[in-house]
């Protein structure tokens, strides 16, 4: 899989010089210096900051991060699903060539669902408990083609036949209610792919479930991918299922992109302290009994955050030039980060 | 704590049936050991739990604290020996009362049970805090201004407050982030030393139980499948559940450092409600064989100490599909 050169962060006119120059013109969504601001009773909440990463067509990334590093939100912002009225957006998100970001709610409408379609944690929230499920998965495809509800509904049982739930044509007529959890998942991602879009969010759809339900959701979401093609950006905090599902792992933290990198690659020798300290952290990774490293502190909150480094405060390799903003750097042709030592320091990975 | 032939049933809403929430479990639970409990949801690990605090009543069976069956003792005896025996849960949250101080809250249990006076009590209150790691200033602070983790300790002060000798943890990890679930984990280890405590920790999460365990119980559908050492039950499973409970464990590996090739199990863990006859685990075992729909399995065990509920078990592994056939040839010559 090839990566679109990684982004570099910088003034906004350096960036796009820089990146016409290098990107391949066929990435299919490029974010460039993605802010987004919540307004508040008390002035605005600044949450994700110039945030900049690709998607190649077919490609599977990983955005990881601690609660609260705006992973939800820069998946939920690129589908245009926060309100509009309290959200402020800046920079831009290029789908296809196109800036979604200026897009009006009408033209965003055409694409939502169509191009790009996301499934969220907990199926059972997302999905109208008075339906069945063939009928909202066919309204899925009718907001876009235009057949009449016979054709929906036998597009919808290919759909289920297609995720792997048995007897289509019956489960067609059941209500939410009426499947487990993994099933109800598996209607998600039949709802989300059933207008072939070219790209799948996926925010955290694993969390609520058991581990062996898990893996099947897992497998099925990178075998659809493979096989249709389908680009999937994948919002997780569990690093053992980017490893499993994705090609290029982002991590985010305090709103921004921190460390942008292969799977492989990162695992193995990650330039960053706090995506080292969050694969450190994994007790599957510790001799048994023995103390668990952690990051100490927490995430900062978006109105108190530190100058310079964001991860500073936390970090143990914080030094001297760590009191200024720091800039997304090419350590290489597909891996950037977001810290002045990462050329001096040598961090553990996932295996040593 | 013993554990002989625990049944646990519920009762459906319509009372036309029952759930079978925990079947037939015998376990002990030794002085100073941490009990690792592993099981999908629906499993039984949490009632399980609540029934070793004595929060729910055996159907039948019993539950044996030193011997003693806390069933049998009089409200007030009860009260003082349930002290004993607390239990930490999984939302630090929902456990916590919003409109009282993390302080009131910690000593909130000292005070039901009439120990001491304001000021024992509150002095004992703010040295438990400050064990659990938490400084001073929080004392006077409320839930909602604390953080997961912080929460999550203050649960625990609460329990240490009454000295107990085992402590069921229900998913303690479970809500927190990955960074700081280390943390928590050191500090339940480090108490342990500290204090000689039992724990029975209740988790879905493989890498925590096997991190913090001595001996780990796997159930499925309210049944032991199988206990051991965690070094055994981990690195040298013997039942077929539990080989594929370790290989769906996401492992943050390069692709390169990828060995064993994952079991996907077959659709999802079937209703308590009607349970499968025989083997529980039947329908979604790779390697079932008729003889698992008419038979329980026993509760063997096939090395020291390593108890497993399959037929086709041995103290070398899990049953393939090869050593089955081979099996049931030999049983047929």
């Amino acid at each position: 899989m090839v990566t679109a050169a990684a982004p570099l962060q910088s003034t906004p006119a350096q960036t796009n010089a820089d990146r016409a120059g290098v990107l391949p013109t066929n990435a299919l969504l490029d974010v460039r210096a993605l802010s987004l601001a919540f307004q508040t009773s008390e002035g605005e909440l600044p949450i994700i900051r110039e945030v900049s990463f690709s998607v190649a067509p077919g490609e599977r990334v990983g955005i990881v991060g601690e609660s609260g590093c705006g992973k939800t939100v820069t998946g939920l912002s690129l589908l245009r699903l926060l309100p509009e009225q309290t959200t402020r957006l800046s920079g831009q998100i290029l789908f296809e060539g196109r800036d979604l970001a200026t897009l009006s709610a009408r033209q965003m409408r055409a694409v939502r669902g169509r191009d790009m379609a996301m499934i969220f944690q907990e199926p059972m929230s997302a999905l109208d408990p008075v339906f069945t499920v063939g009928e909202q998965i066919g309204e899925a495809y009718r907001a876009h083609f235009p057949v009449d509800r016979k054709e929906a509904r036998q597009r919808a049982i290919a759909a289920l036949a297609e995720v792997g739930i048995p007897a289509p044509e019956r489960r067609c007529d059941e209500y939410p209610h009426q499947l487990s959890g993994g099933m109800r998942q598996r209607v998600m991602i039949a709802m989300a792919l059933i207008c072939q879009p070219k790209l799948l969010i996926a925010d955290e759809p694993t969390t609520a479930l058991d581990v062996t339900v898990q893996s099947q959701i897992t497998d099925l979401l990178r075998t659809l991918s493979e096989r249709t093609g389908t680009a999937l950006l994948f919002i997780t905090h569990d690093l053992g299922v980017v490893a499993e599902t994705c090609t290029r792992m982002i991590t985010m933290y305090a709103g921004e992109v921190v460390e942008d990198a292969p799977v492989d690659d990162v695992l193995m020798k990650p330039r960053h302290p706090y995506t080292s300290g969050l694969l450190r952290s994994l007790p599957s990774l510790s001799a048994r009994r023995s103390v668990l490293p952690s990051i100490p502190g927490r995430v900062p909150s978006p109105n108190a955050m530190p100058p310079g480094c964001r991860f500073a405060p936390r970090c143990s390799y914080a030094a001297e030039g760590c009191q200024v903003r720091q800039t997304l750097v090419a350590l290489g042709p597909q891996h950037s980060v977001q810290c002045c030592r990462a050329a001096e320091v040598s961090l553990p990975g996932a295996v040593n | 704590m013993s554990v002989r032939n625990l049944r646990i049933l519920f009762p459906t809403r319509d009372g036309s049936d029952t759930v079978k929430a925990v079947d037939d479990v015998s376990f002990d639970v030794f002085p100073g050991e941490t009990l690792g409990i592993i099981g999908e949801s629906g499993s039984g690990k949490t009632t399980l739990g609540r029934a070793l605090v004595s929060l729910i009543k055996p159907s039948e069976g019993q539950v044996l604290h030193q011997g003693r069956d806390p069933a049998t003792l009089g409200r007030a005896e009860f009260r003082r020996h349930r002290r004993d025996y607390q239990i930490v849960f999984q939302d630090p949250n929902a456990a916590l009362n919003p409109r009282m101080t993390i302080l009131d809250s910690v000593i909130e249990p000292a005070e039901v049970l009439k120990e001491g006076n304001d000021a024992s009590r509150r002095k004992d209150g703010l040295a438990v805090l400050s064990r659990v790691g938490l400084p001073r200033e929080f004392a006077d602070r409320y839930p909602h201004q604390l953080s997961g983790g912080q929460k999550q300790r203050v649960n625990i002060a609460r329990v240490l407050m009454l000295r107990p000798k085992v402590i069921v943890c229900d998913e303690v990890v479970a809500a927190l982030d990955v960074s700081i679930r280390g943390d928590v984990l050191n500090l339940f280890a480090d108490l342990q030393r500290e204090f000689g405590l039992t724990y029975v920790f209740i988790t879905h999460d493989i890498s925590v139980v096997s991190h913090i365990s001595d001996r780990i119980a796997v159930t499925y559908l309210g049944k032991l499948m199988e206990l051991g050492s965690a070094e055994d039950v981990i690195e040298r499973p013997l039942h077929p559940y539990t080989q594929a409970l370790l290989s769906a464990e996401p492992l943050p590996l390069p692709t390169s450092m990828r060995t064993a090739r994952r079991i996907v199990l077959e659709g999802e863990i079937p209703s308590p409600i009607s349970p499968p006859s025989g083997c529980r685990f039947r329908t979604r075992c790779p390697v079932a064989q008729p003889r698992c729909t008419d038979e329980v399995p026993a509760w063997r065990e096939l090395k020291p100490g390593h108890w497993v509920a399959c037929h086709f078990s041995t103290a070398e592994g899990p049953p393939s599909n090869n050593a089955i056939s081979q099996h049931d040839s030999k049983q047929g010559g």
